[in-house]
């Protein structure tokens, strides 16, 4: 493993050094070891996300940078986070749970569209093109993480796409650049010495809603997977407030 | 509260499709089946004009609700005949697109001063008629099959709702004809005219009655599939369950005006007829009345449908 992994480091390194981009590569290296990687053909980036819930202190910085970032209208959400409440006193917990499209595998958003609007990337990261989208809506009722919303100003589906702008400049997502506590970690999954992968490696992680057969690119540490049905079963105070519009989590 | 994705217009619209799309392939059938005498020709006729109206205005609602058409993009919808793919929305507005030529089509061949088998468009109607079933059915199938294959909606994640809304289309459009047939039934009629018309009245009374059978059956299944399963689909069905915030527009709207009543009505008017030989006659105000119950009991089970998926979603995160 050690020796693949160091082999494919040379070879980007002479890779970029044969297009004489010396400081691309400081800089592709330091930040985005994924995104050097891009312009290789040996071997495609699939961008992911870990996000630590151990370490969200719910500050919302995420979801404010992403509003600011996206330009998203108001009353939509591309990244937000839900707070979950249980126990009475003393014996009580409070988790966050950051929310964001999970960029699936096997996206059902992409197989239902009727325009071919929407499409995953070699890198992994699904997005829609808003000028083909023609804002049926399916793909937001296919969606089982309630991602995806019809863009009022657009028309058109839209959604988190790991801010595609940014990483095309070498920058991380703005909701990771902005989480003061590093709770989210972004990068390729297909590169077992990224931060990322060895993070997985090393962890208990799970994924939301895995029945679904999405296969989501996006992986939790510690969630608390406390719902609205839960309330009816356990015997104890549970409230979850998601922070968009509507009660319904889904 | 609840945020609906999918309001009023798309429930319109799977009711009308489904409306034209039965009456379309009730009227091709009888058509194809009546043979050179024409036994059921009018009600063919009255199926005919009947069926792309209702398709076409449902299209038009379903083009007026995307979110592009909304946002000023007025002709971005064409975006989807650039493209077919697996996709049950694709399959079916190319289905609706050749359905909706054909059923013009179809009507056209009836558009005379006096239409009659064997007429010089004969040739045309019988053709269009051939085509017209299948994408009559392809219609009414894909209406359920659009909303049947999410998972993300374990209320439509359910086979049998394709089925249910075949049935559903089928019958709603035999309404539909027989609605139209009361309305412009002429005062005066001679003794063969009459004869005519109560046996027609009787072939689309049973036949309705058969599926309005079906249909009872189909959402008997519908409900008990998920019903006696757990997980996913059953915290998604105790929404028409007793209790649910949809129970009674189910209950009430959908299966006993909708089903029950119009069954047990047509099934006292045929009955006569087939064990005791007897004329098949029925009154004016029944032949209204029961179509009308059937097409609100048609509407409702759209409308729970669609609502009924939009605020149930899967359990756990």
């Amino acid at each position: 493993m050690t020796n693949n992994a160091t082999h494919l480091k040379h070879g980007r390194r002479d890779f970029l050094k044969g297009l004489g981009a010396a400081s691309a590569a400081v800089v592709g290296a330091t930040t985005l070891p994924g995104k050097a990687l891009a312009t290789a053909t040996d071997r495609k980036p699939r961008y992911g996300m870990l996000i630590d819930t151990r370490k969200c202190v719910g500050c919302h910085a995420c979801s404010v940078s992403c509003r600011s970032e996206n330009n998203v209208p108001m009353g939509k959400h591309r990244s937000w986070v839900e707070y979950i409440e249980k126990g009475t006193f003393p014996d009580v917990s409070l988790n966050f749970l950051p929310r964001l499209c999970n960029q699936c595998s096997e996206p059902q958003c992409v197989s239902v569209c009727p325009a071919n609007a929407t499409h995953i990337r070699d890198d992994g990261i699904v997005v829609i093109d808003p000028d083909t989208c023609i804002g049926c809506k399916y793909c937001i009722q296919a969606c089982p993480y309630d991602a995806r919303f019809l863009n009022p100003e657009t028309g058109a589906a839209d959604k988190c796409d790991f801010c595609v702008d940014r990483l095309a400049q070498g920058m991380e997502p703005a909701c990771v650049a902005s989480c003061f506590n590093k709770a989210r970690i972004f990068g390729d999954l297909n590169d077992p010495d990224s931060g990322i992968s060895r993070m997985i490696a090393s962890n208990a992680v799970s994924v939301l809603r895995p029945e679904m057969g999405t296969k989501p690119n996006v992986f939790y540490i510690g969630i608390d997977y406390a719902d609205e049905h839960d309330i009816r079963f356990q015997k104890q105070y549970i409230r979850v407030t998601t922070h968009r519009d509507g009660n319904a989590r889904r | 509260m609840h945020e609906l994705t999918w309001g009023l217009p798309v429930v319109a619209y799977l009711f009308m499709a489904g409306l034209g799309a039965g009456a379309l392939t009730t009227s091709a059938s009888v058509l194809l089946r009546g043979g050179p005498s024409g036994k059921y020709f009018d009600v063919a006729r009255y199926g005919a004009f009947i069926a792309p109206i209702p398709v076409a205005l449902g299209s038009a609602l379903l083009v007026l609700e995307l979110g592009s058409f909304q946002a000023g993009h007025w002709f971005r919808f064409l975006n989807l005949y650039k493209v077919i793919n697996l996709s049950p929305m694709s399959l079916g507005t190319w289905l609706l697109t050749a359905f909706l030529m054909v059923s013009v089509v179809y009507a056209y061949t009836f558009l005379s001063r006096n239409p009659l088998p064997g007429d010089t468009r004969d040739m045309l109607r019988r053709l269009s008629a051939w085509v017209g079933i299948p994408l009559g059915i392809g219609v009414a199938v894909y209406t359920g099959v659009l909303l049947g294959a999410l998972p993300s909606r374990p209320f439509w994640n359910s086979p049998v709702l394709a089925m249910l809304f075949l049935l559903s289309s089928i019958s709603t459009g035999i309404a539909a004809i027989i609605l139209v047939r009361a309305l412009l039934k002429r005062k005066v009629q001679s003794d063969t005219q009459t004869h005519n018309y109560n046996e027609t009245g009787f072939l689309l009374s049973a036949t309705d009655t058969l599926l309005i059978g079906l249909e009872l059956l189909a959402l008997f299944l519908f409900v008990m599939y998920a019903h006696l399963t757990i997980g996913n689909a059953k915290a998604a069905i105790a929404v028409i369950m007793v209790g649910g915030e949809l129970s009674t527009l189910f209950w009430l709207w959908v299966v006993v005006i909708g089903l029950l009543v119009p069954a047990l009505i047509e099934l006292a008017l045929i009955v006569p007829r087939i064990v005791y030989q007897k004329a098949f006659y029925s009154h004016r105000a029944v032949d209204i009345l029961v179509p009308v119950s059937v097409l609100i009991g048609g509407f409702m089970l759209r409308y729970v449908v669609v609502i009924a998926g939009q605020i149930t979603y899967p359990i756990g995160l």
